[in-house]
């Protein structure tokens, strides 16, 4: 996989062994920080991987809410003249602190830590993190599969099957 | 569409489209209402004080395994005001299929042809175009006494010859076969 924007009806496949480095360098990062939960997504908002104390049920809207609010931003950047997006976006609550940054073109991390947790030290973590993590990305080798071979016409049969039967049509 | 081949999952984006009141939210409160909540998300909505679509509406819906896949389909709405025309197009990117909401009511002819345009327009900027896109149209509202005819909203609306469907998307016709119907276009992209 390449680091590349990709646009309407483009597919990004992420092979297993970058998910299980992701994996391993979000859940370091969760330890290192103290964060509450660190949600690695891609920037649509489909959730990649995850670690801390989050509720599996609120791992999509959380995912959504953020690519929305990124990509809103985004657009905001692009209208100030921005030539990249803003680095990140933090929000500072009560309770707890949320830091969106993006990690390359087609990813997000999402880290939610408590206030007593030093910003400072959040950003300088994820900072090399997000390093990490993009050279990851960078150097995966290109073995791009197809979606075809994972998808075929028995796939299909076999899907509207089961929408027929979960949407109880 | 990203596919994650560790987990063996398929996230694919849904995204309802058309003109300011034409039933886009209504269509996913009802498949809200209707899922087993083993399957869908919570629906979150992100509202005007008036109870417009500000920003989107976004659901998820996973179905169980095929062929040992999980396959999950993120359904987003559009605010329909022509107002928010810069929200429609965040919403668009990475669109997998579309539901294409029309209003039935003969005074809404308009307005579902300037939505279908700024759609058209939309999907032409990211590289793609309705001619070969998987989308589906639902002639809304069919419950209303002053609507076109279905040969009238076809002719003008359905250049393509894009799958259509009647509802009456508060009461839940003809919602369910819309998703589906716009699934299996998506699917039958992917696999052809
Ligand atoms: N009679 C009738 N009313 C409908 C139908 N579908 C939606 N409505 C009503 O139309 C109004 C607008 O519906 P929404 O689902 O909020 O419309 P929307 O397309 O999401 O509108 P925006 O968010 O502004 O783009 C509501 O009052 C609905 O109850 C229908 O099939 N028949
Ligand atoms: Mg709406």
């Amino acid at each position: 996989m390449s680091e590349k924007q990709l646009g309407n009806g483009q597919q990004l496949i992420l092979s297993e062994e970058l998910y299980l480095k992701i994996s391993k360098l979000v859940e370091k990062l969760t330890t290192s920080t103290g964060a509450e939960y660190i949600v690695f997504c891609e920037v649509n908002g489909y959730p990649v991987t995850h670690f801390g104390d989050i509720k599996e049920v609120d791992l999509p809207t959380i995912s959504s809410l953020a690519a929305g609010n990124f990509s809103a931003t985004a657009q905001m950047a692009s209208m100030l003249g921005e030539n990249d997006s803003f680095k990140y976006l933090f929000h500072e609550g009560e309770e707890q602190n949320l830091y969106i940054s993006n990690v390359g073109f087609n990813f997000l991390l999402i880290v939610v830590f408590r206030v007593e947790v030093a910003l400072g030290m959040v950003r300088i973590y994820t900072k090399k993190a997000i390093a990490s993590l993009g050279e990851i990305l960078e150097n995966a080798n290109q073995e791009e599969k197809e979606s075809k071979e994972f998808l075929d016409l028995e796939f299909k049969t076999l899907l509207s099957e089961e929408l027929s039967r979960s949407l109880k049509l | 569409m990203f596919i994650n081949h560790a987990l063996q999952e398929i996230n694919l984006k849904i995204v309802y489209y058309g003109p300011g009141l034409s039933g886009k939210t209504s269509n996913l409160e009802f498949i809200y209402k209707h899922l087993d909540p083993k399957i869908r998300s919570e629906l979150i909505t992100l509202n005007t004080k008036e109870e417009r679509t500000l920003y989107f509406d976004f659901m998820q819906l996973e179905l169980g395994q095929i062929q040992g896949k999980k396959p999950k389909f993120n359904l987003y709405t559009v605010p329909g005001q022509v107002y928010y025309r810069f929200s429609r197009k965040v919403i668009l990117k990475g669109v997998d299929g579309v539901v294409f909401v029309a209003d039935s009511q003969k005074s809404r002819m308009g307005e579902n042809l300037d939505s279908l345009l700024d759609l058209e327009k939309n999907l032409i900027e990211t590289g793609c175009t309705l001619q070969d896109f998987p989308w589906v149209i639902q002639y809304n509202k069919r419950d209303l006494p002053e609507i076109e005819t279905i040969e009238k909203l076809q002719s003008r609306l359905n250049f393509f010859g894009a799958p259509f469907y009647k509802g009456v998307a508060t009461k839940g016709h003809e919602v369910l076969s819309t998703l589906q119907g716009v699934i299996e276009q998506v699917i039958q992209k992917i696999v052809i």
